[in-house]
């Protein structure tokens, strides 16, 4: 018998068009589905059809019928459900009630009126089961991103629900705890629905793959037939270059090509010497780097969560001076921070975008074609998904056309496609003569250079 | 000491703080509190320091312009001006002035220090049938850092693409999405609590230490504090 059924569901958010269109889906116990598609296709939203928020937090149109565990969502309201349903949302920072993490994975077994006695060794093998036992009486507001969608997962797990529900929940995890991450939901026994844009391993874990674009679920299939439909038909998400293999563009000396260089020998858009810096003083972030980025390249900053690579591009961006060493920049610099879709400062895209280019809106309008937002321009920024959010803040920073471009996680929340063409972009960007620097967990993130900064465990967030 | 009594002990300090009429008492009522404040790290304090001083500051600074006694000596003599009439300040209003200002900054360093130094997941779990209550003013408590950051991301992310803030108008543009932001995460946050079974009949709790010998004595302290300034000081 099916844990969980979508009937025919069409639904459509308050004064929207349909964001998921006559969605028919079984679900078995014990399955792991990978749940794939572009930004802004309606991943989330099935995930909210499933948890009854959609449509009961939400409001809306809907038609068509999910049932949960027996449940009918039309009538059972999402707390309700809970219990059975656990969801971990994209935005780990946006989900937690509590200040201390230990209360925090006990919430929700509170609120499902879990015996006193079971509560605290339940939040025990919670946080053991994603190797965050260390973090027990720490604040959720010293935590990192990855420490703390960690955190979400226990509070999910802890719960032993029979469905669970996972938006994106590595988009800010190294590889290494994302990997984590991941063997902790395979172990979980449960039926597991996981939406994410870093393919490559849900799609090794999960046992049938559902794509879905425009509203429409296009395939739903065992994994080994859809591997076979995605490489025919959706070849982007099969290719190495996202997933985990490390991708180079054409060396700098090499001849020609995508990322060919145009000016090595002249002085770097950015040289950081020796630089360190600590947000308290016993625990310096970075201590001593050096980084130098020029002309015609795109670098890549790579390291495990808490290694210093915002603070550092922050720094080469001259937003945060460093405590020791010494910093030279030549010509225009721009930043695209971490979370960009949170820090949204205009009324529509187009005004949002043109504000980094004096108010020049042709120009914003090319930027927001770029990345696929043309159709948006005249959108509050904050009715965007939370991938097209992080394509508008690409175009904002990069309308501007600056000398060096650094970009903090910009491939956070984007599909395989769009990555790929940033990428393709970026190389292009480079070899016109400016200089990139990418800080990422993305190892397959192509560049000409990378750099690394190691370090295993920071106790500060950054 | 558990965070229940702690609360109550504050509550009655910033009681106190109003009741009496003694510009000393209120004073040394502000040090004690400040004192408390200072114990949280200087990150973290900084913002609701600021917030308590110039509030402060501000009352001691214009209510002598705005509140007018014949009584006491006067110190300056301004013009005559529409609608607030003689501008002038006397020994009275700024005695007046310092006590308003002392009192309001005393309400905000208890607030402060409630918001910095206290456990609010153990208040929360230990509100008993006002549980909401509990969890909405924690919630609300922690707007303020989130606020702070969110400005700060915002600002960020503007001179990250080249744009210069300039002056009180320029940052005042940041307002609006700063509400927004604030808005859009209250709204995740209520449907992440929904999903996780937050208003469900039969809720339980964990258990936690029971009270020490100093949380059963804070009590009456602070029963205490308030019935003897209200009384006697």
């Amino acid at each position: 018998m099916a844990l969980a059924r979508l009937e025919a569901v069409t639904y459509a958010y308050p004064g929207a068009p349909d964001a998921l269109v006559d969605a028919s889906l079984e679900l078995q116990p014990g399955e792991v589905v990978a749940l794939l598609g572009p930004s802004g296709s309606g991943k989330s939203t099935l995930l909210r059809a499933l948890s009854g928020l959609v449509p009961h937090f939400h409001g809306g149109r809907f038609a068509g019928r999910v049932v949960v565990s027996g449940l009918d969502t039309r009538t059972a309201r999402p707390a309700d459900l809970a219990g059975t349903v656990a969801t971990v949302f994209q935005d780990p920072e946006d989900q937690v009630v509590m200040t201390i993490v230990a209360n925090e994975v006990a919430f929700g077994l509170e609120n499902l009126g879990t015996p006193p006695a079971e509560i605290w060794p339940r939040v025990e093998r919670a946080l053991d089961a994603v190797a965050a036992r260390h973090l027990w009486g720490r604040k959720t507001v010293e935590l990192s991103g990855g420490e703390l969608q960690r955190v979400c997962l226990a509070s999910a797990l802890a719960l032993e629900p029979q469905l669970l529900l996972l938006d994106e929940p590595t988009s800010q995890l190294d590889p290494e705890a994302a990997a984590l991450f991941l063997d902790a939901v395979e172990r979980l026994g449960a039926t597991v629905i996981l939406s994410e844009q870093r393919v490559g391993r849900a799609l090794e874990l999960a046992t049938r793959v559902v794509f879905v674009e425009d509203g429409r679920i296009l395939l739903d299939a065992p994994r080994q037939e859809a591997l076979d439909w995605l490489a025919s038909e959706r070849p982007a998400y099969t290719n190495a270059c996202v997933g985990t293999t490390q991708a180079s563009f054409v060396p700098r000396n090499g001849a020609g090509g995508e990322g060919a260089c145009v000016g090595t020998t002249q002085a770097p858009l950015v040289r950081l010497r020796g630089v360190s810096y600590a947000y308290r003083s016993a625990l310096p972030v970075l201590d001593g780097v050096d980084v130098e980025v020029r002309r015609g390249e795109v670098v890549v900053l790579e390291g495990p969560n808490g290694s210093g690579k915002t603070t550092l591009a922050r720094i080469a961006a001259g937003l945060l001076e460093p405590q020791a060493g010494t910093i030279e920049r030549q010509g225009r610099v721009t930043y695209l921070s971490q979370d960009p879709g949170r820090y949204l400062v205009r009324e529509t895209a187009l005004s949002e975008v043109a504000l980094g280019v004096g108010g020049d809106e042709s120009r914003a309008r090319g930027a927001l074609e770029r990345v696929g937002l043309g159709w948006a321009a005249a959108q509050n920024p904050r009715d965007l998904s939370s991938g097209e959010r992080e394509r508008l803040g690409l175009a904002a920073v990069s309308a501007s056309e600056p000398d060096l471009l650094i970009l903090d996680e910009p491939t956070r929340g984007i599909d395989p496609p769009r990555k790929a063409e940033l990428a393709a972009w970026l190389g292009r960007y480079a070899a016109a003569g400016h200089g990139v620097l990418v800080a990422t967990h993305d190892a397959g993130f192509p560049a000409h250079r990378r750099v690394s900064l190691a370090r295993e465990e920071l106790q500060v967030a950054v | 000491m558990s965070p229940g009594p702690a609360a109550a002990l504050l509550a009655a300090a910033g009681a106190a703080a109003l009741l009496t009429e003694r510009l000393a008492v209120v004073a040394a009522i502000a040090l004690v509190l400040l004192a408390l404040c200072l114990r949280a790290p200087a990150e973290r304090r900084r913002v609701y320091l600021f917030g308590a001083l110039s509030t402060g500051l501000g009352v001691l600074v214009l209510s002598p312009f705005l509140w007018s006694s014949p009584d006491g000596t006067v110190l300056w003599e301004g013009p005559a001006l529409p609608v607030l009439g003689p501008l002038d300040v006397t020994t009275t209003e700024l005695y007046g002035a310092a006590l308003n200002a002392l009192r309001l900054t005393a309400l905000a360093l208890a607030f402060s220090a409630y918001a910095l130094l206290l456990d609010h997941d153990r208040l929360v779990s230990a509100a008993g049938w006002a549980r909401r209550s509990a969890l909405a003013v924690a919630l609300a408590t922690r707007l303020v850092p989130s606020l702070e950051r969110d400005a700060a991301g915002l600002a960020e992310a503007v001179r990250g693409r080249g744009v210069q803030l300039q002056g009180a108008r320029g940052y005042a543009t940041l307002l609006s999405p700063l509400v927004a932001g604030s808005l859009e995460r209250a709204s995740s946050l209520a449907e992440a609590m929904e999903a996780r079974g937050f208003g469900r009949t039969g809720s339980t709790r964990a258990p936690r230490p029971g009270w020490s010998r100093s949380d059963r004595l804070a009590l009456p302290l602070a029963a205490a504090l308030v019935l003897g300034v209200g009384l006697w000081l």
